[in-house]
């Protein structure tokens, strides 16, 4: 890859790279140091593109989520990452203001069902495409995306929207 | 508390928006992309083949041999016998000039 290529990939999905990381994380460090290191992992070469799996961009979040999983290993954050115990419903939620409310929710959601609704919900990906970039079934990605949307339509009833004016179907995954 | 239903979700999930990715992830990729050669002695990788790897093993291994192979004839090749004791010993005493005087 020359740099000019590299240069181009970068400018075009730091961005992306970026705000998954973020949003995976909750640390505006964490996201930096990841996004470094997948655009690093390309540059060096470490991270063939390979057109059979889906786009640049399921790459670098392929990449991006196996870093920030080895990070939370190393920080021992889960004693589980299976996805089955519910998340509770903290008390902290209801006094939050929405923003803060809909991070503390996606964050309290088990890491599966996390990296899913992220990648659905603000990636816009394709069911097919998440299952490329987990390397799971779409029956999978299905399961775990509702059993995500399930969870936050509990624990983010207190902050239900006072008015539901011309609502999109932004971030659906089709 | 009654869960919201899907729109309700979709609308709350758009008010959690993510910052720009900042600048200095420009800055701290070029800065690393751009190192100095050097570097690259000390944390740079090189793929090599498989084939190629067993082969260079394999030539290193034939040289190894190859260099300590002649040591192990000499050694056989020469017994203790080869070695003569000295015949006539004459040993040369030097004294100093203090001892010679005195």
């Amino acid at each position: 890859m020359t740099d000019g290529e590299f240069e181009a990939i970068f400018e075009e999905h730091r961005q992306a790279v970026y705000q998954f990381a973020w949003r995976m994380t909750n640390s505006s460090s964490s996201a930096e140091d990841i996004a470094q290191d997948v655009f690093l992992a390309l540059f060096r070469g470490d991270a063939e593109p390979d057109r059979s799996r889906g786009s640049m961009r399921a790459l670098l979040l392929g990449i991006a989520r196996h870093m920030a999983w080895k990070r939370w290993r190393l920080d021992q954050r889960w004693s589980s990452l299976e996805e089955e115990p519910l998340p509770s419903v903290s008390p902290l939620v209801e006094h939050l203001g929405t923003e803060q409310a809909v991070s503390a929710a996606v964050a309290a959601l088990p890491p599966l069902q996390r990296e899913t609704l992220i990648l659905a919900t603000y990636q816009g990906f394709s069911l097919q495409e998440i299952a490329e970039t987990l390397g799971v079934e779409v029956g999978t990605v299905k399961a775990r995306l509702h059993r995500a949307r399930e969870n936050l339509k509990r624990l983010l009833a207190p902050h239900r929207p006072g008015s539901m004016r011309s609502v999109t179907e932004y971030g659906t995954a089709k | 508390m009654e869960p919201l239903n899907d729109r309700e979700l979709d609308e709350l999930l758009k008010q959690w928006p993510a910052p720009l990715a900042p600048e200095t992830l420009a800055k701290r990729i070029g800065r690393r992309q751009r190192g100095p050669w050097w570097r690259w002695l000390l944390t740079g990788s090189i793929r090599v083949p498989v084939p190629l790897a067993l082969a260079l093993g394999g030539a290193l291994m034939l040289l190894f041999i190859g260099v300590r192979g002649p040591a192990k004839n000499f050694a056989r090749q020469s017994p203790p016998s080869v070695f003569q004791p000295v015949k006539r010993l004459e040993p040369r005493i030097i004294r100093s000039s203090y001892e010679a005087n005195h």
